[in-house]
């Protein structure tokens, strides 16, 4: 016997089978001993298991299984707490604390510049030409705060021109 | 609540039964009475009476066990599928047990001997085994709940009846020795 052919034995018992595919399995069956023989294995079983589930009782008693389930619905229906609300006052300093800290770092920050000179320079000197008469140089000594300026006497151009008149001595 | 209590009561024991068959685990089957009656008041709103409330709160506790049985079967090394394959046609080759072999036992007897030969089923034959002869659910059903084919359940059945009816036929015999 072929397993489809065991598979439509077990559909007969189990009437899964179209009409008349049952009334020709059923004629076979008749006529087939190891069918006939595998049919009633499988009705046997089946009959050993026929209210099998209904002996099974649970192991608890009612009102403790009732007040585990109780419990159980009640802890799911009760809304989680929701966080306190917080303060007008903490939440002016939630926003201070760090607005405070931005401004102290700005305020140093331009307090440096200012030592460092009106340039923003951070360099402690620096040398100066003036444009008018490129005979004077200043020297700016910001961290000593002191100022230097050297003339030359006479100015370089002025020198040029005795030359070309000439020299004088 | 107190109807609701009531309900619980009088459908408690077939619940829990449906649970137990399948994952053969007390405590286990216990825990997910109690998760199929909390579940079953949250979706009280989605009983339309379409079919009986012990039927409705049957088809809850039997997911619920679905996914616990895979939860397991992830936990586990071995894929029952390949063991399923493996033991593919073993029941073809199963002599066939002519004599009854519960004929004559009492109920407890009988009872705790089906209990023992369940308990020996992969949990893919219990099921097919329990929805069948238990939920009387028809194979296009039992397919349908176990995500397979329906030639699959008529597979599983097939060697769950034969190899159930080898194990009875055991302990009768290791029994009468």
């Amino acid at each position: 016997m072929d397993y489809n052919a065991q598979l439509k034995l077990q559909a007969l018992l189990d009437g899964e089978l179209p009409e008349d595919e049952a009334s020709e399995v059923a004629k076979w069956v008749a006529q087939d001993r190891e069918a006939a023989a595998l049919l009633e294995e499988l009705r046997n079983t089946r009959g050993a298991l026929a209210g099998f589930g209904a002996e099974v009782r649970l192991p608890e008693s009612r009102q403790f299984f009732w007040s585990k389930v109780e419990r159980e619905i009640q802890r799911l229906e009760t809304p989680a707490p929701k966080p306190a609300r917080e303060s007008y006052l903490a939440m002016v300093r939630r926003f201070l604390v760090p607005a405070s800290a931005v401004a102290a770092v700005v305020i140093a920050g331009l307090m440096l510049n200012r030592s460092a000179g009106p340039s923003g320079l951070t360099v402690a000197a620096e040398i100066e030409s003036a444009l008018a008469d490129s005979g004077a140089f200043t020297y700016r000594d910001y961290s000593a705060g002191t100022t230097l300026v050297w003339l030359s006497y006479p100015a370089d151009n002025e020198a040029a021109e005795i030359d070309e008149m000439g020299t004088f001595e | 609540m107190a109807a609701f209590e009531e309900l619980v009561a009088r459908h408690r024991d077939r619940v829990y039964a449906r649970a137990y068959s399948m994952m053969r685990n007390e405590e286990e089957a216990v825990d997910l009475s109690q998760e199929a009656w909390v579940k079953g008041w949250q979706r009280l709103r989605q009983f339309h009476s379409q079919s009986s409330f012990g039927t409705w709160m049957t088809r809850i506790i039997i997911n619920l066990c679905l996914d616990q049985l895979r939860k397991h079967k992830r936990q586990r090394a071995e894929s029952i599928e390949a063991m399923d394959e493996e033991s593919g046609g073993v029941e073809r080759q199963m002599p066939v047990v002519s004599v009854n072999p519960t004929a004559g036992l009492e109920r407890g007897e009988l009872r705790q001997r089906i209990d023992q030969a369940l308990g020996q089923l992969s949990y893919e034959h219990r099921m097919s085994l329990v929805l069948h002869e238990f939920e009387d659910m028809e194979y296009k059903e039992i397919a349908s709940t176990m995500g397979c084919s329906i030639g699959t359940v008529m597979s599983r059945l097939f060697y769950a009846r034969r190899k159930l009816a080898v194990l009875l036929s055991d302990l009768k015999n290791r029994d009468s020795v």
